[in-house]
């Protein structure tokens, strides 16, 4: 078994006290995709934000390459090799494609060519504004510029977000080809449920801040009515409860493997 | 002809201290987001440093030494500023990093007063004096190298962003943060470069521009106001506009110095109009708003910037009749000194109340609030000295043009908002200052205006009424009463408009103008109705103001007076009507400065400079003022308290009371 580059140990994360996510615990291998799916406000974005450290764990422990996370800053992750391309794209409408590959931290230099490699149509773009990319150039600048930096952890945040599918389905072929290629080690968050379990080895499913379902990508898409039991059911479960209490045991908890 | 091009190019000079102002602020702005109102505060520093190494007020070095440690100084300045003030607010709401600079401009002038005190001081030219010959006319060499230097540094300052890895980091940084965070750059980092090369920039300009200014707490610092219009006109983005238009400005400035010495230039009693470029300088930044669009640049944010909380007042009458006693008791009992540090705490208090309506309940940023009373109190003036109209009608007239003058500028802050509004209003302030309340005619002149004693049916209501209290001196209790009815009522007021719907609605306009709209709030006319009340409220302790000295002057409503009062009042609490008392009695000449003068021998400037440091350090441990501290921890403990005995069922599960304490807190 490869190394293992992330691992997430119960953690609890949220905003202003009020935890989003709970008890939470996911493993990144390296070479690995990992699709965390969920419905709407489960949190997955959370989770993301978590690792790359926009949000502070209340809880728990996230471990990346064996170093426990606690004290590093957003951007002192980010040099240690995380890359996380946020729903907004993090890319900077002011700034040039080329000068987005010129854009990097003191000792870092980026492989320019590995982004054109891997989305020859940027190549094309180079001495264009970002701001006047469309939908789809900028997403492909987002994840472009992550690849260029080598990280050995990719965080996507809905890819999908505001582009057609079809170019999500263009996407999410090359990330899956980069992780073999680099050994990256990949979790990405997106609403395509069927798109992303295309692509990745493993998915976990979020419901309500907590993990309730993990399993190999096949076997979920195999398991459809339970995948969408997870998504859809757990709202009536938690009825059935009758306790709205959140640190009750998670209402799926039984499900996950 | 040849007049016009000697003084056009003498306007290089000053044009070129206003671009280097300007630039500095540009360079700070991109580099961490703040407008730094201490810029030409900074210049000031760098200006007294060098003065004092070189002309023996500590060393007497030669040019080049003096200069170095100048440098150094300024650079430490400008680190001492990123990381005391600036850094630990990078996520704070942009109201709180204004005032912080605000702070930052206070402690900068109060520590220069205290080392150096208030004269001017003769600032020794470092460049030739030499004059040079074009066109006929005998231009001082110094002003063309001035503006060499600076288009020098703006060159540089481009192809800095342009061309290196860190201009590069810092734009992107300035359009999004969190990005460039998650792209591995250190946002402090950046800021800490960019605010050490405006520090720099803004305090070479001021050692180098001595033959252009004076040297003294107010001149240079003041220079922000026009380096604002031209930073504003590059959108806070331009170098290049930048120093463009601060070097504009200078040359229009000293066209009008050209102009005002013609013969169809007005004049008042005698002397050309004064103020006349300040009101330029105003209303560049009022062009600037509308034609380059009134929202700056914002950047990415990584937390949400909350407004401090805006508790409702549970009780009203018990305090106010409380406070309403002691006072009326203690106008009478304490001896004169503090009986009129007591008025002037009731007088900032109602000043404060101002403040609270329009930027703690519509979140507007006013720095105009002081002139608007200053406007009141030359109308109360002028009433009785030209129209012989007295009280009480004078004062309703006052407030009544206050109301005027601030639903005008109400009507500008349809448009303008946020940190934006903050620049327009300094702007304002400055204006009205400079070209209303200097001018003989309308305003009082250097001596100031006379303000008769109120008088209503026979009885004295001022000052110099006949009961002395006690110990028998001026001013009367009697005064001390009036005042203290009208600050009650306000506090009163202001504290139920709160707890009413047109509160509910204002605070609605504070935290998000669109969905307050989309709620079916008419947002211009809460808007308008917050800014005509503040204005009112405003007018009120102007015309108060203007009995309690018996003559209004231009100095005590000047803008540097203003921006002190808004760090008063947001240290106080600028949310709440208790904040607004407090801030009145830490204000200029009220009960705090005068029992520490008077027991401790701690003067005004002393207290200036703890009031910038109190600010600073008030806007980082409790955001929501003192009073908001305490309203807090009041909260806190009745939540405990509530949750250490509670008289509920004794089946109540064990987890519930605690999760209730973990939700209020």
């Amino acid at each position: 078994m490869s190394e293992t580059v992330l691992s997430i140990e119960g953690l609890t994360a949220g905003y202003d006290q009020s935890p989003v996510i709970r008890d939470i615990n996911i493993e990144v291998r390296a070479g690995e995709v990992i699709a965390l799916l969920g419905a709407n406000g489960a949190g997955k974005t959370t989770t993301l934000r978590a690792i790359s450290g926009m949000v502070h764990p209340m809880e728990g422990r996230i471990v990346f390459l064996g170093e426990d996370l606690e004290k590093v800053s957003i951007s002192a992750r980010a040099r240690k090799g995380i890359a996380h391309v946020p729903e907004s794209r993090g890319v900077f409408f002011g700034l040039t494609v080329a000068e987005h590959f010129r854009l990097g931290h003191r000792t870092e230099k980026l492989d320019v060519e590995a982004a054109y490699r891997y989305f020859p149509a940027l190549a094309e773009l180079k001495n264009r504004r970002c701001g006047l990319l469309s939908g789809g150039e900028q997403q492909m600048l987002a994840v472009g510029r992550a690849l260029a930096r080598h990280p050995k952890l990719l965080l996507l945040d809905e890819m999908s977000l505001g582009l057609a599918p079809l170019i999500v389905e263009r996407l999410l072929p090359v990330v899956r080809q980069y992780a073999v290629d680099s050994g990256c080690g990949v979790l990405l968050v997106e609403q395509h449920v069927q798109l992303a379990l295309d692509t990745a080895d493993r998915g976990y499913v979020l419901s309500h801040g907590q993990i309730v379902m993990q399993d190999d990508a096949a076997k979920l898409r195999e398991n459809r009515e339970l995948l969408l039991a997870s998504y859809f059911g757990e709202h009536a479960s938690e009825v059935a409860g009758g306790d709205a209490s959140p640190s009750a045991a998670g209402p799926g908890g039984a499900v996950s493997s | 002809m040849r007049e016009i091009l000697l003084f056009a190019l003498l306007g290089l000079g000053s044009g070129a201290l206003i671009a280097g102002i300007a630039v500095a602020i540009v360079l700070m702005y991109r580099g961490s987001g703040i407008i730094n109102l201490a810029t030409g505060g900074i210049s000031m520093l760098s200006g007294y440093c060098f003065w004092s190494l070189r002309e023996g007020e500590i060393a007497s070095m030669g040019t080049v030494p003096a200069l170095l440690v100048t440098l150094v100084f300024t650079l430490l300045v400008g680190v001492a500023m990123e990381l005391v003030a600036f850094r630990p607010l990078r996520n704070a709401a942009p109201l709180a990093k204004l005032v912080a600079s605000l702070g930052v401009l206070l402690i900068a002038q109060a520590s220069m007063l205290l080392a150096f005190g208030s004269t001017q001081k003769p600032q020794p030219s470092i460049l030739p004096s030499d004059v040079v010959t074009i066109f006929d006319v005998n231009v001082p060499v110094d002003r063309f190298i001035l503006v060499g230097i600076i288009i020098a540094i703006t060159i540089g300052l481009v192809a800095l962003y342009r061309y290196t890895r860190f201009g590069l980091a810092t734009r992107a940084a300035s359009e999004n943060e969190v990005s460039a965070l998650l792209a591995g750059l250190s946002a402090n980092q950046l800021s800490m470069v960019n605010t050490v090369l405006a520090a720099l920039v803004a305090g070479s300009i001021g050692v180098l521009a001595a033959s252009v200014t004076q040297l003294d707490t107010v001149s240079l610092p003041l220079q922000v106001v026009p380096a604002l219009a031209a930073a504003l006109l590059a959108r806070l983005t331009s170098f290049a506009i930048a120093c463009a238009a601060g070097i504009g400005i200078g040359i229009i400035n000293s066209l009008i110095d050209y102009l005002s010495t013609q013969s169809w230039w007005p004049t008042d009693h005698g002397v050309p109009m004064p103020g006349t470029k300040e009101l330029l300088a105003f209303l560049i930044i009022v062009a600037a708003m509308f034609l380059r669009g009134a929202r700056l640049p914002s950047r990415g944010e990584l937390v949400e910037q909350r407004l401090p909380e805006v508790p409702k007042a549970t009780k009203i009458l018990q305090p106010a009749i409380i406070l309403t006693i002691v006072c009326a008791v203690a106008l009478v009992v304490l001896p004169y000194d503090f009986r009129q540090a007591l008025i002037n705490s009731m007088i900032g208090t109602v000043m404060a109340l101002s403040l609270v309506v329009i930027t703690g309940f519509v979140g507007q940023i006013s720095v105009v609030q002081l002139a608007l009373a200053g406007v009141a109190g030359f109308t109360v003036s002028h009433m009785a000295v030209d129209f012989g109209i007295e009280f009480p009608l004078a004062p309703i007239i006052g407030a009544a043009v206050a109301v005027l003058f601030g639903a005008a500028i109400g009507v500008s802050a349809l448009r303008v908002r946020g940190v934006s509004l903050a620049v327009v209003t300094l702007g304002a302030a400055v204006a009205i200052s400079n070209f209303g309340f200097v001018n003989r005619t309308w305003g009082g002149g250097d001596t100031g205006s006379p303000v008769p004693q109120p008088e209503i049916f026979g009885i004295d209501l001022g000052t110099e009424a006949g009961f002395r209290g006690i110990d028998g001196n001026l001013p009367s209790p009697v005064f001390g009463w009036m005042v203290l009815v009208v600050t009650v009522l306000l506090c009163m007021f202001v504290a139920s408009l709160r707890r009413g719907s047109f509160g509910q609605r204002m605070l609605a306009v504070r935290s998000n103008e669109r969905a307050s709209a989309a709620a079916a709030i008419d947002v211009r006319h809460v808007k308008l109705v917050a800014f005509s009340v503040s204005a009112f409220i405003a007018g009120v302790a102007g015309t108060l103001y203007a009995y309690n000295f018996g003559s209004v002057s231009a100095d005590r409503f000047g803008p540097v007076t203003a921006l002190a009062l808004i760090a008063f009042a947001y240290a106080g609490g600028i949310t709440l009507v208790s904040g607004a008392i407090f801030a009145g009695l830490i204000s200029t000449q009220a009960l705090l400065p005068h029992m520490l003068d008077k027991w401790l021998g701690i003067e005004g400037n002393w207290f200036l400079l703890f009031g910038g440091v109190i600010l600073i350090f008030t806007l980082l441990q409790h955001p929501e003022g003192v009073a908001g501290a305490f309203y807090k921890s009041r909260e806190q403990r009745r939540a405990r308290r509530a949750a250490a005995a509670p008289p509920a069922p004794p089946a109540a599960s064990s987890g519930r009371p605690v999760a209730t304490v973990g939700v209020d807190s």
